[in-house]
């Protein structure tokens, strides 16, 4: 349930301005590790800005979102949900330039796809791809652990389709002065189409999403449901009050969202070739020498490094504990 | 045993892996056929080393070092007389320093340092604790008699079984030839119809097979799984009480929903939200998934989480300040008072 979830206690933020605050501070953690070589002028022309990333992860969300309706075989909806979800909870908290949102996104549906019980082989995946399959594979593979840990291994969503349906099931039977409530369907699921693509997920909980969705939905016909949302669902005035400010927020949000100007991508792309963490390009000559080490039998370079990442993970492990 | 050679012969080892290594008291290992060749007259002289030996000394290797079976054959004989416990001294400190006078002496002998003084300390300990020695020697014995009485019943057991299990076999074997026997009579005699008589006879075979199952098992003899009978001297004893405490109570399960309550199972089924559900395919059916759940299910998610309010320590731009709703809501009268 969503109110004993993680979901809630670690993947929902107070508003956009703490996401802002922790996506700027992944930016400038990126910036500091790796840009000792660079004077301070030059920074914000060879690193991406913060903008720039906020854009370039727009636009592999759509491109995310294309990918999902494209594939073969054809998956059910919360997929999409559960993928956005996860490249959505990724970036806040780790920054494009460490690890290339192309990367990142066909990993995430990977997961999605076995998180949500609809586990598609690798070879059936990467057969919707075009390009050297085997290298994507390669390289998902790869990335899948690394996701799960970046993620906190909270992998359940909660997604706004289900309590949509459940608020339909409930309109039918407690409210039966609306007729036809179907056709609040189609809107209602464009509305909430509309929000996995912003941060909205990341904000409100999936019921008052879908309850905004219908209410969206409703008022597009012409509808009044405030008896049914004051009366039928919700009763006690003080916690009706909180809800409906919950569902202007989300409204408001949704419209403040921007149409994406499609040239700066490009621009931002290139940009982003150059300044990349090669460590995790699975095309770069560092990457390629990593990896090599790693399958090296030499057993005393093994456990040397295997000492140094346990340091590491110990030390990650007592701030994350902190 | 291919590696090592005998010392004397040396190829034969190789040609021939079957052949056994003996050894003798001073660690020295020789083939069977060179101990037999060489120790005709009952003693000679160990060819390594030139200590005179007898015949009888030389057993049958059972480590691939000569060194460790040495060690071993020493500490055996060592044991016999330094044969102390931990309960006879007054300090685990003092039980220590006599393990490592022990150790001290075995790595003596095995390693030909100091002999003389040590096989003198051993005189010296042994004259001082004859009693002891003798003491402890009987108390050995005991607990080895013991053991092979375990060894002897265990023997026992198995015999017994093996020879219940037999007769049982042979007894089932005997019933279904005498069925098969009297299915037979009945069909070359009997006016019945053919189909009458095989249904009869296969209730009567049901019925003497469960029979047979409803007699109880050979009784068992009163002994624990692993074998060890119930003895008056038995090395257990139940340490302390079996601590009463309260019976369990069960309360039901309270979730927090965070948002208004929602229509439980009984409600689902009574107030009609089924019929808005789509019905469960037989499929489904069969694994368990009524819609019931379903709908449940979706009316959980529903309702859960409606009256989240997040703890509002930062500013977030709020729907009041700034103006426009524009189109499709102009029917909501609901404002934040």
């Amino acid at each position: 349930m969503f109110a004993s979830s993680t979901q809630l206690k670690y993947w929902t933020f107070s508003g956009e301005t703490e996401l802002k605050q922790l996506r700027i501070e992944a930016n400038q953690n990126f910036i500091k590790a790796h840009g000792r070589n660079v004077p301070e002028e030059e920074r914000a022309s060879y690193f991406l800005t913060y903008e720039e990333e906020r854009l370039l992860l727009r636009q592999y969300e759509i491109i995310l979102k294309e990918f999902c309706n494209k594939f073969q075989p054809p998956f059910p909806k919360c997929i999409l949900g559960t993928s956005l979800a996860f490249f959505r909870r990724f970036w806040v908290n780790n920054s494009p330039m460490d690890y290339h949102p192309k990367d990142i996104m066909l990993t995430v549906v990977y997961l999605a796809c076995k998180v949500e019980e609809f586990y598609v082989p690798i070879g059936q995946f990467v057969s919707n791809l075009k390009g050297n399959r085997e290298k994507f594979a390669d390289t998902i593979l790869t990335f899948e652990l690394l996701l799960m840990c970046k993620l906190r291994y909270h992998l359940t969503v909660h997604n706004p389709f289900r309590a949509m349906e459940g608020l339909l099931i409930d309109i039918k039977t407690r409210f039966k002065e609306l007729e036809n409530p179907e056709r609040l369907r189609k809107n209602a699921e464009e509305y909430i189409d509309r929000c996995l693509l912003s941060d909205i997920v990341l904000i409100f909980s999936p019921s008052q999403i879908a309850l905004s969705g219908i209410l969206y939905s409703a008022g597009k016909e012409m509808i009044n449901m405030d008896r049914y949302v004051t009366e039928v669902l919700m009763t006690g005035l003080e916690d009706v009050q909180r809800c409906i400010y919950q569902l202007k927020r989300i409204k408001h949000m949704l419209k403040r969202d921007k149409e994406l100007n499609r040239e700066l991508v490009g621009q931002i792309q290139k940009k982003l070739e150059r300044c990349r963490n090669q460590e995790n390009n699975p095309d770069s000559e560092v990457y390629k020498a990593k990896m090599a080490e790693l399958l090296d039998d030499d057993e005393d370079l093994r456990s040397h490094k295997r000492a140094r990442r346990n340091e590491e993970a110990r030390r990650l492990d007592k701030e994350l504990l902190e | 045993m291919e590696e090592q050679g005998c010392p004397r012969c040396k190829t034969t080892k190789y040609r021939n892996p079957s052949l056994k290594l003996m050894v003798n008291a001073c660690g020295h290992s020789l083939c069977e056929s060179c101990v037999d060749l060489l120790f005709i007259k009952g003693s000679g002289v160990c060819p390594e080393c030139g200590v005179a030996l007898r015949r009888n000394n030389y057993r049958l290797q059972v480590f691939e070092d000569a060194g460790v079976e040495k060690e071993v054959d020493i500490r055996k004989k060592v044991l016999r007389d330094f044969n102390k416990k931990e309960e006879d001294f007054g300090s685990l400190q003092d039980y220590n320093d006599y393990l490592e006078k022990v150790e001290t002496i075995i790595f003596n002998l095995a390693s030909g340092v100091e002999v003389e003084s040590t096989r003198k300390m051993i005189e010296q300990y042994k004259k001082e604790n004859k009693e002891f020695i003798k003491k402890n020697q009987s108390k050995l014995s005991r607990d080895e008699e013991y053991l092979e009485e375990l060894i002897d019943m265990e023997k026992q057991e198995a015999a017994s079984r093996k020879q219940t299990t037999m007769e049982e076999e042979t007894r089932e074997k005997a019933l279904k030839r005498k069925h098969k026997d009297a299915l037979i009579d009945e069909l070359m005699f009997s006016d019945m119809p053919a189909n009458a008589i095989m249904a009869t006879h296969k209730q009567t075979s049901v019925v003497t097979k469960k029979e047979e199952e409803t007699r109880p098992p050979p009784s068992a003899a009163p002994t624990f799984s692993t074998g060890m009978r119930f003895t008056q001297q038995s090395v257990f004893n139940t340490g302390g009480q079996v601590t009463e405490s309260k019976p369990y109570v069960f309360t039901p399960l309270e979730l927090e929903t965070c948002g208004p309550p929602y229509p439980d199972i009984h409600s689902i089924m009574n107030d009609g939200f089924l019929s808005n559900v789509r019905p469960s395919t037989e499929m489904e059916l069969a694994g368990g998934f009524e819609p019931q759940v379903a709908c449940q299910r979706a009316l959980q998610d529903t309702f859960c989480g409606l009256y989240y309010f997040p703890p509002m320590n930062q500013p977030c731009a709020s729907p009041n300040s700034s103006g426009s709703w524009s189109q499709g809501n102009s029917n909501s009268p609901m404002c934040v008072s």
